[in-house]
């Protein structure tokens, strides 16, 4: 019974194992294979592995921001707003204290933490559908980004804020930081576990005595954290911040997220959904190196990551059917009606 | 918070907007200055804003005029939407700086009977002349279709700027510059160079010329040769035997067809092009790293169809990789110049914008400038080139923004006076005067 | 409808109380419809101050609010189920560039306006079978429709060797009376469809209570696909008034549509959830709102630094304000989702 116990065990530790790399192992190993076949260097020089690191960690936080209140139902156009204007408020503060990257760090994540939180207070305040909340809060921070720097674009040339988006080791210590500060926020804590209770069930959660609302806040003040970091690294790298996307030019940054947060998902069936976020983070940044080896154009970019989203979706949705089918079940089952006389069963 | 209390806030917000229309509304009134509406197509740019400083700050204080900005315009129904609302306002003319559609704007603004001039760029040849150009560039069977000549047009002031050619020249003198950087220097291994073509995905004119004009220096002056498709689809070295104007062809082509440059497209004996670039999609993984590749490759310089110091400003810190560029005389570039970051500016100035405020004014004072063809406008302005710090500075402090290039007193010799009480013109300007005076060159020594 | 808090206590003082409740709950639920004659009398003021041509305004306010107005209209039915869609404005492009292509072949006006509606209705039942076949959630099909859209848009722009396609000659059609007509075509088709056929009254029925109308055997798939049809139709037509006022066509035609149709939809009263409080005429309503705040906010800035960064905080307040004030009958006890 002991060993029978150990080789289940062991079977399910295996399923789990191999559920949580089967995605981006198949799609590491496809990749390297076709940039081999094409003669193609995904890591051509130093630098490329900072930027896979970079952009590994802007993607995973993103998909972690968008899945926080997506999975709860909450829609959020805002994402990209908050990281536009608390880039936009940390960078006024360094140009005028001369202080650097980390300076600026700081007064992006606080700037970012307050955005976040006024979104969610307007939200529970307002107490209407949050994708109509996030509207208005997204043309109200894309606005105020254009009315502090009067239109005008800014520059961080000379600034030294540079430092941390360059830096492998402090990215990659970014990375376990913010994952376990999140596994530990939202999988360890008793806010986590409200949370979860609400995204399963709001109504029931809410006549059990779980207070929605303050736990709300805290989901959009973690969002707001979380983007002031992607549009402090992003920022930093180029050097300037574009404040003239006015009218929803900051939502684009939302829509690379959906298909790892579908991977995330998945893989998060398996072991844990953050560290999910991360592997699909890991998966799709390679193609996004891929796409550079191979010089493709944005046109042939848009396409390939649309047509692997809508293929994946259709495989979440349909996933016993398709497995029925490779398995034969599908055949089975339609072979076993066909024989059965119609109403032979009722 | 209490739902009543809330909807009072809401209405509150609400109502707060009506008092403030009708409060803004009551301060404007009674303000006759002419308004003159301003097409933007870039509303952050420094070298925008230091035209945008320059009329509000400078040419409104000075004179009697109002300008009215639109938001920033993508596209053709953008900008009719914002000459509409011109006109709604009472604008009696509009300066364009953008270009999504010109045509439509000039017959726009000649069917509301208000000025309408093209600052920073002209008309293409046949934007201008009229005549037939084709329905479909790839269907000839499609037939041609005639345009109207702009300059026949009595509401078309015209247009003083760079031209293509002007923008194709300023690419060929970066080329050149370039050319004669490598040839100067000790090292005979291959001097590494690389490539942003900046809109060349967009196809945008300008920098698909600026970016030809580059290709085609490298190719006359550095002795470089260029693969192509020929018009039968085989391969087709294009060298300087083509001559110049035929080079320049064939790679405006290139770029037209294929919206980016192919660096193994390159050869050289002496050159080496290591790495290529474009567009501004600053937070995408797969842009940053072909902006990294390019400066990993380690070139000395990248030459740049535009937006040299947005894009690689940073990415060039604690490197030897220098910029050369296409832009403006703008504090950022001063800095960039002072440190070596930017080791070449092809600029405008702020008050470069001035002539052509001039000759809008004479229009809207009942004078229009016309050539003795009675036609609109088509004058040229070309770039001024730094290559060094001491160039910039000696640059910008010509053209400040109390004391610009074209003040007052300069503009004034090339406007017109109108009588107070008779409303007569007193002194019109002729089309040689003004002509002499857009072209003259106003480099500082 | 889950958790809607029941309704203000209905007053005990008699007639004149309960009166006026109603009055208040009919106030309410016009807000858009005071909003939009709010904002009309406040452009009649700053403008009539600023001493602006009205005629030409007005005829700038059409102009401006119909492809928006149209598409609105058309999407309606889409949000009616609870759904929506992001790709509307992918859409609008990818159908103008095939009229800009037609029309540059042949001239023929007639043609670009059929394969502007086929186009449009092409891409809109696509996601939508796409969705029905494979039972995937609407909104991320259309989020990937919108990437492939704008693709196939940039394809088809550059396939002429340019930045733009000219279908010049086109714009001679373009005419205030024709877009008025074929708004009210639409918006009739729309209305008939919505509130006088049974298609209607099952969305709202769908959108309302799912489980419910599938329980009555009402098919979700079959009405999806009815809505995305309609909506691809009144894209189509937008596609071709967009081509026809401003026949150069780049891959940034129609940009804004995508967003401005949910300000549009919600500006005009439409609840986002949709169901039987789903309005046919909140896109237009809510299409004008827009334009005439544009306006207003346009006159009242004239001459501000950073006029355009003022001009959307204060529309970003505007929008909530008007939104909650029209809601405020419909608030949940919990947050909504």
């Amino acid at each position: 019974m002991k060993t029978l116990l150990n080789k289940q065990q062991l079977k399910s530790a295996g399923i789990r194992v191999a559920g949580t790399l089967a995605i981006p192992v198949i799609v590491i190993a496809v990749l390297f294979i076709a940039c081999a076949a094409g003669g193609k260097n995904m890591f051509p020089y130093d630098i490329s592995f900072t930027n896979f690191i970079r952009g590994i960690l802007t993607l995973m936080l993103t998909t972690i921001a968008l899945s926080i209140n997506l999975g709860s139902g909450r829609f959020d156009f805002s994402l990209g707003a908050m990281a536009l204007l608390s880039s936009v408020i940390g960078a006024q503060i360094v140009m005028q204290t001369g202080g650097g990257a980390w300076v600026m760090l700081l007064f992006c994540l606080l700037s970012g933490a307050v955005l976040g939180a006024a979104s969610g207070g307007l939200y529970v305040l307002l107490k209407l559908p949050p994708i109509i909340t996030s509207l208005g809060v997204t043309l109200l921070y894309e606005g105020i980004a254009f009315a502090i720097t009067g239109g005008a674009n800014m520059r961080l040339l000379g600034t030294d804020t540079d430092s941390i988006t360059n830096s492998v080791a402090i990215m990659i210590v970014f990375i376990v930081l913010f994952l376990a500060i999140i596994y530990f926020v939202f999988d360890n804590t008793k806010f986590g576990y409200n949370y979860k209770a609400l995204k399963e069930g709001q109504k029931v959660s809410v006549n059990t005595g779980i207070k929605e609302i303050p736990n709300a806040i805290v989901c959009y003040t973690i969002t707001g954290v979380l983007m002031s970091v992607v549009g402090f690294l992003n920022n930093t790298f180029t050097g300037t911040i574009q404040v003239s996307g006015l009218n929803f030019g900051s939502i684009g940054i939302m829509f690379g997220a959906f298909l790892p947060m579908f991977i995330g998902g998945f893989i998060g069936r398996f072991s844990n959904d953050k560290l999910g976020y991360f592997l699909a983070a890991v998966t799709m940044t390679l193609f996004s190196m891929m796409y550079s080896a191979f010089s493709l154009t944005n046109s042939v970019q848009s396409i390939i990551s649309a047509v692997l989203l809508v293929l994946f979706l259709i495989y979440l949705s349909n996933e016993k059917l398709i497995k029925d089918i490779f398995t034969g079940k599908h055949l089975r089952d339609y072979l076993k009606r066909k024989k059965t006389p119609a109403g032979a069963e009722g | 918070m209490k739902k009543k209390t809330l909807a009072k806030i809401a209405s509150v917000a609400m109502a707060t907007t009506l008092a403030a229309g009708t409060v803004v509304g009551l301060a404007g009134c009674g303000n006759s200055k002419t308004k003159i509406g301003v097409l933007v197509a870039d509303a952050s740019g420094a070298e925008a804003l230091g035209f945008q400083n320059y009329y509000t700050k400078y040419i409104e204080k000075n004179y009697d005029v109002d300008f009215i900005y639109s938001a920033e315009l993508d596209t053709a129904e953008e900008e009719k939407a914002a000459i509409e609302n011109f006109i709604t306002t009472g604008c009696k003319a509009v300066i364009s700086f953008a270009s999504a559609d010109r045509p439509a704007q000039i017959q726009q603004c000649q069917d509301a009977g208000i000025y309408y001039a093209v600052a920073t760029g002209t008309l293409s040849e046949t934007e201008y002349n009229g005549g037939e150009v084709a329905i479909d560039p790839t269907n000839p069977a499609a037939g041609t279709k005639k345009l109207p000549a702009a300059k026949d047009f009595k509401y078309y002031v015209g247009a003083i700027g760079p031209s293509l050619d002007v923008e194709y020249k300023a690419g060929y003198d970066m080329g050149k510059w370039a050319v004669e950087q490598f040839t100067a220097s000790t090292s005979t291994a291959k001097h590494k160079f690389a490539l942003h073509g900046a809109g060349v995905g967009y196809r945008l004119d300008m920098h698909v010329q600026r970016t030809a004009g580059i290709l085609t220096a490298l190719i006359m002056e550095g002795g470089a040769s260029f693969t192509t498709k020929g018009e039968d689809g085989s391969d087709l070295s294009v060298n300087k035997f083509f001559g110049e104007d035929a080079v320049h062809g064939i790679l405006l082509g290139y770029l037209y067809t294929n919206g980016t440059v192919n660096i193994a497209d390159f050869s050289s004996d002496t050159m080496e092009l290591v790495g290529y670039h474009q567009l501004w999609d600053f937070a995408d993984t797969t842009w940053q790293q072909n902006l990294s590749n390019v400066v990993a490759a380690n070139p000395e310089y990248v030459l740049c169809a535009g937006s040299g110091l947005d894009v690689y400003g940073q990415a060039t810190n604690n490197t030897n990789v220098k910029i050369a560029d296409v832009d403006s005389f703008t504090e950022a570039y001063g800095s960039a110049m002072q440190s070596g970051k930017v080791a070449y500016l092809a600029g405008k100035y702020s008050s470069s914008v001035g002539p052509i405020f001039a000759a809008v004014l004479n229009a809207l004072n009942g004078a229009p400038i016309r050539t003795e063809k009675n036609e609109a406008l088509a004058l040229g302005q070309g770039y001024w080139v730094a290559t060094s710090y001491a160039d910039f500075t000696k640059y910008q402090n010509a053209d400040t923004a109390d004391a610009p290039i074209f003040n007052k007193s300069l503009l004034d010799t090339v406007i017109c006076n109108v009588d107070a009480e008779t409303n007569e013109v007193t002194n019109k300007v002729s089309y040689s005067t003004f002509k002499a005076f857009v072209e003259k060159d106003r480099t500082p020594n | 409808m889950e958790n809607v808090e029941t309704a203000p206590e209905m007053p005990k003082k008699g007639m004149t109380a309960e009166k006026k409740h109603k009055i208040k709950q009919l106030l309410i639920n016009l807000t858009p419809v005071i909003g939009l004659v709010l904002l009309l009398v406040l452009y009649l003021i700053v403008g009539g101050i600023r001493g602006i041509n009205f005629a030409s305004g007005f005829e700038a306010i059409i102009n401006q609010s119909i492809v928006v107005a149209i598409v609105a209209t058309g999407a309606i039915f889409i949000f009616t189920l609870g759904s929506f869609d992001i790709s509307l404005g992918a859409s609008t492009l990818v159908s103008a560039c095939a009229g800009a292509l037609v029309y540059m072949s042949t001239q023929n006006l007639f043609l670009m306006f059929l394969v502007c509606v086929l186009t449009a209705v092409a891409c809109s039942l696509f996601s939508s079978v796409l969705g029905s076949v494979f039972n995937l959630p609407v909104f991320v099909t259309t989020v990937a429709m919108m990437s492939v859209l704008m693709a196939v848009a940039e394809l088809l722009i550059t396939s002429r060797g340019g930045n733009q396609l000219v279908a010049s000659g086109a714009g001679a059609a373009d005419s205030l009376w024709l877009k008025i007509l074929l708004l009210a075509i639409f918006a009739a088709i729309c209305i008939f469809v919505f509130s006088f056929m049974k298609t209607g009254r099952r969305q709202k029925f769908l959108g309302g209570n799912p489980v419910c109308a599938k329980l009555t055997g009402i098919s979700l798939k079959k009405y999806a696909i009815i809505a995305f049809a309609l909506t691809g139709l009144g894209v189509g037509i937008a596609a071709f008034l967009t081509v026809l006022r401003a026949p150069t066509v780049t891959s940034g035609t129609a940009g804004d549509v995508g967003m401005s149709i949910f300000i549009a939809i919600v500006f005009g009263g439409m609840p986002i959830s949709g169901g039987p409080r789903s309005r046919i005429y909140a896109a237009i309503i809510g299409s004008f709102t827009i334009t005439f705040l544009n306006q207003v906010l346009f006159f009242m800035l004239l001459g501000v630094a950073g006029a355009d960064g003022i001009s959307q905080i204060v529309r970003a307040i505007f929008f909530l304000a008007m939104v909650y004030l029209a809601s405020i009958n419909y608030r949940t006890k919990n947050l909504p989702r």
